[in-house]
């Protein structure tokens, strides 16, 4: 039995996001979407393997607004569902979303968001809590591990009674970290799927799930969610702790409870700082915030990232401000704490010194001094592709063949592992200077195609990974198709969705419940939409070369180049070897005229070293993983295959 | 504002980051400070000051992929001096100077020759680099090599060394069939491999959009395929340096005037001492008034619905200035004018015609009066001692024809190459726009001061 299936009353050691998928399974879930994207993907990741003992049904779904789209469909046929994304999955989502509010609920259905405050592992630090007010949609913020599995419980009990969507939000620092979990109850009945449509147009339990009428449907969902904020107001989820007049309130949720908590022990404020924690963040409950707004006159509100929370409590104190007097707020806005990046306890607790006027203890003097010679001694740890990424050479190849051409080409990055060639250009070998969301790469590229009669005569070329381009980026190609930009689009086919742990997509045969499902054929759908398709193995230096230049060359249409390899890490790869690689120290030359380390200074595989006695490149067998690249491009063939 | 600083901080660990408080005081933590940024001299040049906003300076490394640090991290001095390579781009890729000789080309991975163009792949920091010193368009003491490969009393100002000056012809009618001319090259070529005086040749091979490439031929009845003029250049040193790494034996090079140059700066320059220039036993040079871009050709042969492979032949018969262009089924005849549209850039700075650097150097002998006499002969000027034995070798072997030259033939040659070199000398202080920059030559060399225009030197 796994982990998940833990009986009731066991204490179990849970990630953040394993209690999301309990909480869920507790609560009855039959469907279970999402897409994946860190730090999202192991609610959906945790439930697939659960799915037959639990008779569910996990889909990794097309991009979220389908995962949003698959799991409302079971709410409307009466079942518990929930769709789970990242961040920015919610924009994707969001236009569904915004329909999806208008038109109500019935089974629960609960909508995922796992954040990434700092942008650890995203290219954006998106905030999803304004679509919970923006959409008029519940949020709920757990700020523990018990609290991420009873929340998303009560989350689906709380959309039925709404009969509207609820939004649960985490955190990398929740969803990736792991505490003890006390088990409830697994429920024995599962729910019978049905879809009823006959009954009058506003009677969400029985009528067509339409928006309309749009003004009428709006306003009983407002009345709704008065009562929403009423069950608010006695939720166990809202806390406080501290004393009864402390000088400072803090106010926060979320994983920055955790941070308020250790910066007052640090600094020993424990009798002088309260901390109201909210676990129902929006819409905020009056009544509860009025008594613990009337305890003190200073206010300090701890969130992650955008002064969300502030904002909400200071319309709220405006409008209570003939019963509780005037406040005065800290937070992003009087940039005592920064609206960008992750907090942690030492930027809260720099916050409480400044307030308090206390003290830390100060660091020794000569600390600047001593910390940059340290800082000089760390070695440069360059972002770049693992050793044996098929990615490497395929931006080998694309640079040569924008070198070649001569015109300044350029690549339209997207996202995958491959954004690395644009946060390190050396590992990109400078090609990608654009990088925006899912599938923008080949909007831009579609983009700047069009502006030759402006005299932008630089060839367009754009990559995306084999999860991205089912995501988000056949609508884009189609646009380049049929208003003939010249671009050469070029799939980093790696054979799964790899940055993310290798969820299966539509390209592979096999489903997130590891069903036998059928593939779509990304070469097939590029053909039928008109361009011009080529596959190739980035490995096969030669021929995908001679592609990419012929493809650069040939003006005026959409070209597909597909570049088949797997990723070094996946499955059927890891810890396998195509080649026994090494480096015949006889024929190198080192950093002599004639070469320069062309494999060290330029290439840049991990697994290719400099050794500076015998000034001669060095195979790391242990870092190879024998992906043959390396010798194609030794000028020397002192790279040799075993 | 405190916080928002640390954060940066723990964000960028590992670099400084100063608030505009410290901004005054900036310079004074770098001063007091310097002393340990000497010892970490690379910290102190490894990284670059961004100033993001009012509020803050960030210091980040330079370019993370950048190979200062790497060097600094394995103890390498730091280098100060600008690459080979970034001066090869500056001083001839981005003058419009390149000849597309190749010469640069093929010694190494960073340079290769597409399309009729010099890539630079990816960027190389040596600062004693071949492809610098080999290029016929950088710097170099153009008069110590003159002297150090012919004999000095044999030297003119117009056309070089002059051992011997003829007309000459294969004496196979078969193979002066094929040939653009007289077929002297192809001849030549068959006596030295009979000989054994090489034991291979390096010529240039068209392909079917009319780029070339350097072939090596090793068998003397697969010569005569190469024969005829091209039009386009051909990177034939590139060829020269690939194939030196694996073919041993002596061989022999067909080139250019702007080819000749550089195998004579290799064979002449101290960083080719690892022996590579040896099997160099042959130039027999082209006189060149230009080379026509492949592109810009293309694209003319496009406009005459000529498709590019389907030419046969090209020349320039004497006096009517135009380029006839032959296909199987036709002959077309495009004015000079559109042509001279085509020729590369680069042709216009070069001074020298009759490929002053080979052994032995060959053209089309065509002059005014004797037009019909002397069809279907070359001119050939002897210029070294190698060369002449080779040369009076394939006559007394039956190979090669010779006669005597109209009296006024020679000086006919010198007028023409001088004119040249007048007018190359002229735009290329138009170029450079003083009499003082020369670009790849200078004054300090008795022929060019001959040809700077007079009035330009007056001027300076």
């Amino acid at each position: 039995m796994t982990k998940l299936l833990s009986p009731a009353k066991s204490k179990v050691l849970f990630l953040g996001n394993e209690a999301i998928a309990r909480g869920a399974l507790e609560a009855g879930v039959s469907v279970a979407t999402g897409y994946p994207g860190t730090p999202s993907s192991e609610v959906i990741e945790s439930l697939a393997h659960v799915a037959s003992e639990r008779n569910l049904y996990v889909e990794w779904s097309v991009n979220e607004k389908v995962a949003l789209e698959v799991a409302a469909a079971a709410s409307f046929a009466g079942l518990r569902s929930m769709a789970v994304m990242k961040q920015n999955g919610v924009n994707v989502a969001s236009d569904f979303l915004l329909h999806l509010t208008a038109s109500g609920t019935r089974g629960g259905l609960v909508l995922v968001s796992c954040e990434d405050p700092g942008a650890l592992s995203s290219v954006n630090e998106g905030e999803s809590r304004y679509f919970a007010r923006m959409l008029e949609m519940p949020l709920l913020e757990p700020s523990d591990f018990q609290e991420a599995k009873d929340l998303t419980k009560w989350a689906f009990e709380l959309s039925e009674q709404i009969g509207n969507v609820v939004m649960l939000r985490s955190v990398t620092r929740m969803s990736h970290a792991s505490g003890n979990v006390i088990c409830g109850k697994l429920p024995v009945k599962s729910r019978k799927a049905h879809f009823e449509y006959d009954g009058s147009v506003m009677d969400s339990s029985r009528g067509p799930m339409i928006s309309t009428p749009v003004v009428a449907k709006h306003l009983l969902h407002q009345e709704k969610l008065k009562d929403i904020e009423a069950l608010f107001e006695k939720s166990p989820f809202n806390r406080y702790v501290g004393p009864g007049k402390p000088e400072l309130l803090i106010i926060t949720s979320s994983a920055c409870f955790l941070y308020a908590e250790e910066a007052v022990e640090m600094l020993g404020l424990q009798k002088r700082v309260g901390i109201l924690k909210l676990g129902t963040t929006w819409p905020l409950p009056p009544k509860l915030l009025e008594k613990h707004l009337r305890k003190t006159k200073k206010i300090l509100i701890v969130e992650e990232v955008l002064p969300f929370l502030e904002e909400n409590v200071k319309v709220l104190a405006a409008s209570l401000v003939s019963r509780i007097g005037i406040n005065t707020f800290y937070g992003k806005y009087d940039e005592m704490l920064p609206s960008a990046g992750e907090l942690n306890p030492d930027i809260v607790a720099a916050a409480l010194c400044h307030i308090l006027k206390v003290k830390r203890k100060t660091l020794p003097a000569n600390y600047l001094n001593d910390s940059q010679k340290a800082a000089a001694l760390i070695p440069v740890r360059e972002q770049t592709f693992c050793a044996g990424c098929p990615h490497r050479a395929s931006f080998w190849n694309i640079h040569n063949a924008i070198a070649l051409d001569g015109r300044k080409g350029f690549v339209c990055g997207d996202i995958g592992c491959y954004s690395m060639a644009a946060l390190s250009p050396a590992t990109g070998y400078h090609t990608m200077p654009t990088l925006h969301s899912m599938g923008s790469g080949t909007g831009l590229a579609s983009g700047f195609a069009k502006l030759a009669q402006f005299g932008l005569d630089q060839p367009i070329l754009t990559v995306c990974g084999d999860s991205t381009f089912y995501h988000a980026v056949i609508p884009a190609l189609i646009n380049a198709q049929h208003n003939r930009a010249d671009i050469t689009f070029i799939v980093l086919d790696n054979a799964g969705t790899a940055m993310t742990g290798f969820q299966p997509h539509p390209g592979l045969a096999i489903s997130a419940m590891k069903e036998v499902v059928p593939a779509v054929d990304i070469a097939a759908i590029c053909s039928a939409i008109g361009a011009k398709v080529a596959v190739s193995d980035p490995f096969d230096l030669e021929t995908t070369g001679k592609i990419l230049t012929s493809f650069l060359a040939d003006k005026g249409l959409l070209k597909v180049l597909i570049l088949r390899q797997a990723c070094a890490l996946s499955p059927e790869k890891k810890g396998k070897k195509i080649f026994d690689v090494k480096v015949n120290e006889s024929l190198c030359l080192g950093d002599a005229c004639g070469c320069n380390r062309l494999c060290t200074r330029v290439f840049r595989c991990p697994a290719l070293t400099w050794d500076r006695t015998t000034k001669k490149a060095v195979v790391d067998e242990v870092i190879c993983a024998g992906c043959g690249v390396c010798v194609s491009i030794c000028p020397q063939k002192a790279i040799i295959k075993l | 504002m405190i916080n928002r600083l640390k954060l940066l901080k723990k964000i960028f660990s590992g670099y400084i980051i100063q608030d505009e408080a410290d901004v005054n005081n900036f310079n004074k933590i770098i001063t007091e400070s310097k002393k340990d940024l000497n010892k970490l001299n690379f910290m102190k040049k490894s990284v670059v000051k961004t100033t993001i906003s009012k509020k803050f300076i960030i210091i980040l490394p330079q370019n993370p992929g950048c190979d200062i640090n790497a060097n600094q991290k394995l103890g390498c001095p730091m280098r100060k001096k600008p690459g080979s390579q970034a001066k090869l781009k500056k001083d001839v890729l981005e003058q419009s100077l390149c000849t597309g000789c190749g010469a640069c080309v093929g010694l190494c991975p960073y340079q290769v020759v597409y399309r009729d163009r010099t890539v630079q792949l990816h960027d190389c920091d040596l600062t004693d680099g071949k492809c610098y010193a080999f290029c016929p368009r950088t710097p170099a003491d153009y008069g110590q090599i003159r002297e150090s490969l012919f004999d000095v009393s044999d030297v003119t100002p117009e056309i070089g060394a002059v051992k011997g000056y003829h007309l000459s012809r294969a004496a196979d009618p078969a193979l002066r069939a094929k040939a653009q001319h007289g077929g002297t090259v192809t001849a030549l070529l068959g006596v030295a491999m009979a000989e054994s005086l090489i034991d291979s040749a390096i010529v240039s091979s068209r392909n079917e959009e009319l780029e070339q490439e350097g072939r090596l031929v090793e068998a003397k009845s697969q010569l005569c395929d190469y024969a005829k003029s091209k039009f386009t250049v051909s990177p034939t040193v590139a060829a020269f340096n690939r194939l030196m790494g694996d073919t041993a034996g002596k061989v022999g090079v067909v080139t250019t005037p702007c080819q000749a140059l550089a195998l004579a700066k290799m064979k002449t320059a101290r960083i080719n001492d690892d022996g590579k220039i040896n099997p160099l036993n042959l130039v027999i040079g082209l006189f060149c008034g230009w080379t026509l871009s492949v592109e810009s050709f293309n694209r003319l042969l496009q406009q005459y619905q000529i498709s590019p492979e389907a030419v046969t032949g090209m020349d320039i018969p004497a006096g009517k200035n135009v380029l006839e262009i032959y296909t199987k089924a036709s002959a077309t005849s495009v004015p000079m004018v559109e042509v001279d549209a085509c020729v590369r850039t680069a042709c216009r700075y070069c001074i020298d015609s009759t490929a002053e650097f080979a052994d032995l150097s060959v053209g089309a002998a065509r002059f005014g009066g004797d037009c019909d006499e002397m069809c279907g002969w070359n001119q050939i000027i002897v210029r070294s001692e190698f060369g002449k034995q080779l040369m009076e070798l394939a006559v007394a072997r039956g190979a090669l024809e010779i006669r005597e030259a109209p009296a006024s033939a020679l000086q006919d040659l010198k007028n023409a190459a001088a004119e040249k070199k007048r007018k190359a000398l002229k735009n290329i202080v138009e170029k450079s726009r003083s009499v003082k920059n020369l670009l790849y030559l200078s004054s300090d060399d008795p022929v060019v001061r001959k040809y700077l225009d007079a009035g330009t030197k007056q001027r300076s």
